[in-house]
């Protein structure tokens, strides 16, 4: 009986990861506010600064482009936020990942799954504020068909993607005890190489070309590019397909540095 | 082949070794220096299915490192674990449905959420019918009162609430073994009561149970077998009865009497018997080897010599034993 577990088990990881979300709706919906106001403050200078939609552009993006591209920044970085790493890295420092350990389950897709059930919340949320902010700057204007299709998927790659990132730099609480030093470093890295600060473009070309082919892209910059259509046609295609080749790879890193990890462990007390 | 098997068993912790104070922490990041730590020593440890075993032990003796290794949430730093013929190690997922784990100070249920919402998620986790399901939470409620707990959240539980919720949580997949670590720590005695009578009916149904407790009356009348475990080596293992009749062998009879009889008086009545003066003059106590003397014949000693108004026996406890182990006082021949 081998780890025959099916996804019974772990559709009940993300049920109590949802419900345990609604726990914290308070210090969340706090948290996301903040993130919302940092939005709406970044749509104004980006507003000022590419003049209104009359035809001022930098870097290659004009108003209407860049106001589409914050929001799907904001959407993407309200995905999957710190819910993951924050309650995984406290387990792993208290000790309470025993009883992890102890489940028949898989870990790594046992906290996935726990991540997929938090993301209702966030998906409301993001829905709420986007409408919003679509209702005070107008409403963005949707690439075409197929790259629509292209965005939608890359949307819901990102998810596992962004998890896995997460879910790799939270296994050094097995190795070390400063986990806030490791996080910071992670937050400042994907801050800056997914696109989520400034679009990529913006960056020295060596940097650009090699932030677009990394993890970090897949995180924010390509769904966003899509959806602005600044990405198109084969450009797209590849950028999804590296996304998805990425998330296959660390996914399965995270599962080899997994197995390292836990002759690492210790635990203490009773 | 025994249920439960540890070969050679080890655990090394690696402690950087740090002088105190900043000047030490950044010493530190030039020249590292470590001190291992053998938590657990080379155990060679077999139980058989339906066995209670009572592993005992000073603090920091290894026990809970035992039973982390025995569940696969530490790995060996040498040796071999086998549940069931399976590895830890390598089979961490099928393991972990033989085996239901309690750790007294750590709780397994989910901080935000009712703990039937906590039994219902571990439900689905262990693939558990909604028939079976529904039997086990009644049989819980008999024995354990749990469905007062269940719409209580997990944060908010009392510690008694909690214990129960945890076994409930443990024991709720039926599995062939059970680890039982400090599992009534903190307890108020009419829980306790509650909880112990809980793991007779586990036992008598057959599960195995490994059971660590630092309060030796939890092991009292459940365990057959002892298992002592001083600096990560197993010092003693063998039958629970076996030693307090070899070493608990001492019974105390204290006597109040209606008037005072001198102790030369005493001693001469009760040969074979220490006797000792008590808090007032007509108390005093008589302590004898149970096997060679009973308290009735002590009694029917004394009764010419005056009349008793009262009298109770202290009997030996597997307490004392211990304790006379652990300050090194008795050494009981390992296995």
């Amino acid at each position: 009986m081998k780890g025959l577990t099916g996804y019974r088990a772990y559709r009940a990881h993300a049920r109590a990861a949802a419900l345990s979300a609604l726990a914290y709706r308070g210090s969340f919906l706090l948290a996301l506010g903040g993130v919302a106001f940092q939005l709406i403050a970044l749509l104004a200078v980006w507003r000022v600064l590419l003049g209104n939609g009359d035809a001022g552009s930098i870097g290659g993006f004009d108003w209407p482009h860049m106001r589409s591209y914050l929001l799907v920044a904001f959407a993407t970085g309200a995905l999957v936020g710190g819910f993951v790493d924050f309650r995984m890295s406290h387990r792993i420092r208290s000790g309470l990942v025993s009883l992890d350990l102890v489940k028949p389950v898989d870990y790594q897709r046992a906290r996935l799954w726990e991540c997929i059930g938090g993301v209702w919340i966030e998906a409301v949320v993001i829905v709420a504020v986007a409408g919003l902010a679509v209702l005070f700057t107008g409403p963005p204007q949707l690439p075409a068909a197929p790259e629509f299709g292209l965005f939608a998927v890359s949307m819901v790659a990102l998810v596992p993607l962004k998890f896995v990132v997460s879910y790799l730099t939270t296994l050094a609480c097995f190795w070390t005890e400063n986990f806030v030093g490791v996080l910071w470093a992670r937050q400042a890295l994907t801050g800056l190489l997914s696109g989520a600060l400034v679009p990529l473009a913006f960056f020295p070309g060596w940097l650009a070309t090699a932030a677009q082919w990394s993890p970090f892209a897949g995180l924010t910059s390509t769904p966003a590019l899509i959806f602005i259509g600044q990405a198109t046609g084969r450009h797209a295609l590849l950028l999804v397909a590296a996304q998805l080749g990425w998330l296959t790879l660390l996914w399965f890193a995270a599962r080899a540095l997994f197995d390292r990890a836990l002759r690492r462990l210790t635990v203490h007390g009773g | 082949m025994a249920l439960v098997e540890a070969r050679e068993l080890t655990k090394v912790f690696r402690r950087p070794d740090k002088d105190p104070g900043l000047r030490g922490a950044v010493k530190h990041l030039f020249t590292r220096r470590y001190t291992d730590k053998v938590a657990v020593d080379h155990v060679n440890l077999e139980i058989e299915a339906g066995e209670a075993v009572a592993y005992v032990g000073p603090n920091g003796a290894g026990k809970s490192t035992t039973v982390k290794l025995l569940s696969g949430i530490l790995v060996p730093s040498s040796g071999e674990v086998r549940i069931d013929g399976l590895s830890p190690r390598k089979d961490r997922m099928a393991v972990a449905h033989r085996i239901g784990v309690l750790f007294g100070q750590r709780t397994q249920l989910w901080w935000d959420l009712p703990v039937s919402e906590s039994l219902a998620v571990l439900r689905d986790i262990y693939g558990i019918d909604h028939g079976t399901y529904k039997r086990r939470l009644a049989r819980f409620d008999e024995v354990l009162g749990l469905d007062e707990v269940l719409p209580v959240l997990g944060r908010k539980l009392s510690l008694g609430q909690r214990m129960r919720a945890d076994l409930a949580a443990a024991l709720l997949h039926a599995p062939p073994v059970v680890y039982l670590d400090e599992p009534t720590i903190g307890l108020d005695l009419a829980v306790k009561d509650r909880v112990r009578e809980f793991f007779r009916t586990v036992r008598d149904e057959g599960t195995t149970v490994m059971l660590t407790s630092h309060d030796l009356g939890d092991i009292e009348g459940f365990c057959r077998r002892l298992v002592i475990i001083d600096s990560g080596r197993i010092i003693f293992d063998g039958d629970l009865e076996a030693v307090k009749d070899a070493f608990a062998r001492e019974r105390i009879l204290n006597v109040e009497t209606e008037s005072v009889v001198p102790l030369e008086r005493l001693r001469d009545a009760l040969p074979g018997a220490a006797v000792e003066p008590g808090e007032t003059p007509t108390q005093f106590a008589v302590r004898f080897d149970r096997f060679a003397m009973t308290a009735g014949q002590a009694v029917t000693a004394l009764a010419p010599l005056t009349n008793l108004v009262d009298f109770h026996v202290d009997e030996p406890s597997i307490e004392d034993v211990i304790r006379r182990v652990y300050s090194g006082e008795l050494e009981l021949d390992a296995v």
